[in-house]
């Protein structure tokens, strides 16, 4: 007698491909592995270099190669302008996403240098919307366990860091909220924002 | 000397009162992107909160930071974790009263086991020894509690010592006071002594734990009222959701036909 499983199946198979909301699963497993597998792959990289050898300016060089490699940065510069981008000039536009650039990876890398002992675990990956989004806990000395979410655009193809969500709170949305704050009480004035970039690149060195 | 500080007092609180009516000056109509973001930072006594965060940063500067670095300079990691998971154990009578308020059956089960395992085998709660035996921790307040009521958080404040919050967070924390059976256990010298070592001991940890996140938003933040402001919104929304969705079935492990073993199987 054909049981019921094997006629389930075949029904499945043929119903499925004119489904392109059945299609999505199928195709989703393989961008959050690979989001996963990125996400694994740039931490390692990262937490070696950080608890490896070398002076904090040394570090800094390579840190700086990792972040300008994995983070879509002129993507987080636009997120972070909001809806000032539309107002600024091209000529501003370009000053603000270079400064952007070293402003990034200065306060990342800041924060980075001085740890010593950083400690990564991987958790799972789901997709949200059109992004991967890849749970971990990064452990750090003198700090409780912080859990950090990594957004994750374009996977796989081209897979990008286009946020870090640390303990619920969103890198670039908190960023954003700052120089909106900044802009508003600088009369909307956005080279008044890329002066005060460079006066805390120049600070940071 | 006490003169010096009371008038130091009244000067603050005549700054206070003079900025208590200020209120942040909404933008046009005719700007609607600028009226959006007014909305969504949510903050239409910013003056005042403004005030009150450099009083707070003030009182930060010299008492608090010199007191949590002392703190960390003297005690190793070890024991300040130790200290930390019994404050944190003192905490769970609020954080289960609340679980249960919330209608999370499954995180009152953890906050119970996790005061039973932590007070026994963990030596008064100095060891977290119930995290690693599947009892993780979680947040549980009556702020929490209402925002899962329904209620919405009201306009940003920043309170005088209390830093960041919305009204609903700050009635919250005062039924989190009345809730805590610690407000009325015992009386006498030695009990207040202790509530309040319990009090400055909490403060001193909480600072602590954070004085190396705190000093980089201090140092790369262009507008640290704004990002702090910024982090503790989406920080307080991040905890409710995690509450909100955690809906974890309530059929014990033991039971015969928990709900992984009700499958359907169509070879019968």
């Amino acid at each position: 007698m054909p049981n019921r499983r094997n006629l389930l199946i075949i029904a499945t198979a043929t119903l499925l491909p004119g489904m392109p909301g059945a299609l999505r699963p199928a195709r989703a497993q393989p961008a959050t592995d690979s989001a996963k597998a990125f996400v694994k792959a740039t931490a390692d990289k990262l937490v070696a270099v950080v608890n490896g050898p070398g002076t904090p300016q040394q570090k800094r060089g390579t840190l700086t190669q990792i972040i300008e490699a994995a983070v879509d940065v002129d993507a987080v510069a636009r997120f972070c302008l909001g809806r000032f981008w539309r107002n600024a000039s091209p000529e501003q536009q370009k000053r603000y996403t270079e400064l952007f650039h070293q402003v990034l990876v200065t306060n990342i890398t800041g924060k980075l240098g001085e740890y010593q002992g950083v400690r990564f675990t991987l958790g799972r990956a789901q997709q949200r919307d059109e992004d991967a989004v890849v749970s971990s806990v990064v452990e750090r000395p003198n700090s409780p366990p912080t859990n950090v979410d990594w957004i994750i655009s374009n996977s796989p193809s081209d897979p990008k860091i286009i946020d870090v969500i640390a303990e619920g709170t969103s890198l670039r949305l908190t960023q954003r909220s700052d120089y909106a704050s900044y802009l508003t009480h600088n009369n909307n004035s956005i080279d008044a924002l890329i002066s005060a970039m460079h006066q805390q690149v120049a600070a940071e060195g | 000397m006490r003169v010096v500080i009371r008038s130091h007092l009244l000067v603050i609180t005549a700054l206070l009162l003079g900025n208590l009516a200020g209120c942040a000056t909404p933008p046009p109509a005719s700007d609607p992107d600028a009226v959006a973001e007014f909305k969504e930072t949510n903050d239409p006594i910013e003056p005042t909160n403004r005030v009150v965060y450099a009083i707070n940063d003030g009182l930060d500067t010299v008492i608090l930071r010199p007191a949590a670095e002392v703190y960390r300079f003297v005690l190793p990691q070890p024991v300040r974790t130790g200290v930390h998971n019994v404050l944190s154990n003192l905490g769970t009578p609020v954080q289960l009263g609340n679980d249960m308020l919330e209608g999370k059956p499954r995180r009152a089960g953890d906050t119970t086991m996790r005061f039973l395992i932590n007070t026994t085998v963990g030596v008064l709660g100095v060891f977290d020894l119930a995290k690693d035996w599947g009892y993780p921790d979680h947040d549980a307040d009556f702020g929490m509690t209402l925002a899962l009521w329904g209620l919405q958080e009201g306009p940003f404040l920043f309170l005088p010592v209390l830093g960041p919050s919305n009204p609903r967070d700050a009635v919250g924390f005062g039924v989190d006071q009345v809730m805590d059976p610690f407000t009325w256990v015992g009386q006498g010298a030695a009990v207040r002594a202790l509530d309040w070592s319990r009090l400055g001991v909490s403060a001193i940890d909480g600072r602590e734990r954070h004085l190396d996140d705190i000093d980089n938003i201090k140092k790369t933040a262009l507008d640290p009222y704004a990002t702090f402001r910024s982090l503790y919104r989406q920080h307080r929304q991040a905890k409710i959701e995690d509450a909100r969705n955690d809906n974890r079935a309530t059929i014990p492990v033991w039971f015969p036909q928990s709900a992984t073993q009700v499958v359907y199987s169509p070879s019968r």
